[in-house]
């Protein structure tokens, strides 16, 4: 009930009373509230006009790093003897209580006159997330809080914590096909390069630099030209895994966020490598991040993978509906996925399709038996037959010819990617390993 | 020293009720208003902030009883003064603890305390006048009409400042 309601309430009964007994003393009772209640409204705020800005000390952030608010807080209107501004947080972000004074709060009681402003700030912090400030609420009452008035007060912002990215120096892919545009993936074709491809015949024009000698010797009447693989770049489609029984476990735990770094580590560093990459989020619905180059195309992927969340639906309970005419034809795929056994048949079938796949799948059983008791026998056992169960899937899934990445997600990204996709040193390309 | 004026202004309503109800001879009730007292600080510490509320209904309704059985209508008028006051700082400093800590709040302090402490007199002064100045010769019917004119007037002038 309102204060007013109620005095108002408390006012007339006693006047009511004075007439229904005859007595003027019940008026007399009812005179402070009366008097109250007009001063009340006599001192309320004529027109509240409030208007707001905001200014982050960052729009990206890393995840759990500190970002303030500051909010400058103008009264266009009539003098507002008490306004109680409190900004309205997205949820999931938190302020970050300092416990050195000056405490930095986003909800202050303040007097403001006619063009005054005020301005505070605060610190948040959060998880990975897209986060959109909108508003902030004003309580704006008369100094008897006789008259309450609650308005929004526009300020808008925008604040994108994005997963962590591993740098990573190089990763081997080798699509059947590539784009025309020279890059760093080899192209299957005889041209400019590094790597030796094949010896042909010499052709008018080539360099003299390029004659193979030693074939050369073996025939007297014509000369043959080393020839070398053209390295150009490729369409890559990342296809990030975020259904809930991948990737959700007991407790609350979870490998989405790893599964997410590893994403934005691959597409950074295909996309440094100057690939086309798009990004498809197959949770409970399809988000597609449509290809690209460069560095606009790395804010477009790390903007959906901040706003990427894990989820269930009936329709994408399984990898069957992976739309594949989103990718180019004999393509890479990228498949982020901690991996179930059913994902195998849709897999050899995006292989026998054309696609170079490249399954990154952080380590289910070893995630799991990280935070349970390593004391019991039973979940040892289990432990053991889940991971040879995980064993025999990968095993299938590398005899159809797709490279699969085991990551136990207590190893750093970039040393797993490194050991397992980097370019081996040339010395050792040379004897063959 | 919002506190300070909110435990002066429950400690002044309960007993201001005490003393009236006992210069009346009614010996029993006094502790009750002490009890009221009483409940009414811990709620507000613990940050029951309705009670006030209840609290005030109730002093106001001890004050209608004891002016229906002829008990001293100042001691009474000084218990609703102090309820009102009491009500008021109670939510007063439930406001002024959303305050981050290094608001003014000193200056809204002040100022309040001294706005509140006009309204109580003037409320006080205007229903003591009431109470001492009679017009003997007012029929009945009459002080009917104008307290239902007054009733009309003021519910007017309410929506109106409200519009």
């Amino acid at each position: 009930m309102s204060r007013s309601l109620l005095l108002s309430l408390l006012t007339y009964g006693l006047l009511f009373a004075g007439i229904a007994t005859v007595h003027g003393e019940f008026l007399a009772l009812a005179l402070p509230l009366v008097t109250y209640l007009l001063l009340g409204y006599l001192q309320a705020p004529e027109k509240i006009r409030l208007e707001a800005a905001r200014q982050l000390s960052a729009e990206r952030a890393s995840p759990n790093s500190n970002v303030d608010v500051t909010l400058t807080v103008t009264n266009r209107g009539s003098n507002l003897e008490e306004v109680l501004l409190e900004d309205i947080l997205p949820s999931g972000l938190t302020i970050r209580s300092d416990p050195a004074p000056p405490l930095r709060t986003s909800r202050h009681l303040v007097r403001l006159a006619k063009g005054e402003s005020y301005t505070f700030a605060y610190t948040v912090s959060g998880p990975r997330g897209g986060y959109v400030f909108e508003a902030l609420e004003a309580q704006v009452n008369d100094h008897l809080a006789v008259r309450r008035s609650r308005v929004r007060v526009e300020a808008q912002g925008r604040l994108f914590i994005l997963p962590p990215v591993t740098r990573l120096r190089h990763i081997a892919i080798r699509p059947r096909r590539t784009r025309v545009y020279a890059g760093m993936i080899p192209a299957r074709a005889g041209g400019t390069g590094t790597e030796f491809f094949g010896v042909r015949e010499y052709q008018p024009g080539d360099s003299p630099h390029s004659i193979n000698w030693r074939a050369s010797a073996h025939y007297t009447d014509t000369l043959y030209a080393n020839e070398y693989q053209q390295e150009r770049v490729a369409d890559v489609g990342i296809v990030l895994d975020g259904r809930l029984r991948t990737n959700e476990f007991a407790r609350g735990h979870s490998l989405f966020e790893y599964s997410v770094q590893a994403a934005a580590s691959i597409a950074d560093a295909l996309l440094s490598q100057g690939n086309r990459v798009g990004l498809l989020l197959y949770a409970s619905y399809l988000g597609w991040t449509l290809p690209g180059y460069g560095k606009i195309q790395r804010e477009r992927i790390l903007h959906a993978l901040a706003n990427a969340q894990t989820g269930d639906s009936e329709v994408f309970s399984d990898l069957e509906h992976i739309p594949t005419r989103l990718f180019p034809p004999e393509s890479q795929i990228v498949f982020v996925s901690p991996l179930t056994d059913d994902d195998l048949k849709p897999l050899i079938q995006l292989r026998a399709q054309g696609y170079d796949v490249l399954v990154v799948s952080p380590n289910p059983v070893k995630f799991e038996l990280s935070y349970l008791p390593s004391s019991n026998p039973g979940i040892d056992l289990a432990g053991r037959v889940i991971h040879m169960e995980r064993l025999l899937l990968l095993q299938r899934l590398q005899r159809a010819n797709i490279h699969v990445l085991d990551w136990d997600v207590r190893e750093p990204f970039d040393v797993l990617v490194k050991r397992k996709l980097g370019r081996s040193p040339v010395w050792l390309r040379a004897i063959g390993r | 020293m919002t506190i300070i004026a909110l435990i002066l202004s429950i400690l002044l309503g309960t007993a201001s009720l005490a003393t009236g109800y006992l210069q009346a001879g009614a010996i029993d009730y006094p502790r009750w208003f002490l009890l009221l007292a009483g409940l009414w600080l811990i709620a507000h510490f613990r940050k029951w902030y309705w009670f006030s509320s209840a609290a005030l209904l109730m002093m106001i309704l001890a004050a209608a009883y004891g002016v229906w059985h002829g008990f001293s209508t100042v001691w009474m008028l000084l218990g609703v003064v102090g309820g009102l006051l009491g009500w008021d700082l109670s939510d007063f400093a439930r406001r002024l603890s959303y305050a981050a800590p290094l608001d003014d709040t000193r200056s809204m302090e002040r100022l309040h305390l001294g706005r509140v402490a006009i309204v109580a007199a003037l409320g006080l002064g205007l229903a003591l006048l009431s109470v001492f100045i009679r017009f003997q010769r007012l029929a009945f019917e009459v002080a009917v009409g104008l307290v239902l004119l007054a009733a009309l007037g003021l519910t007017r002038l309410v929506i109106g400042l409200r519009k």
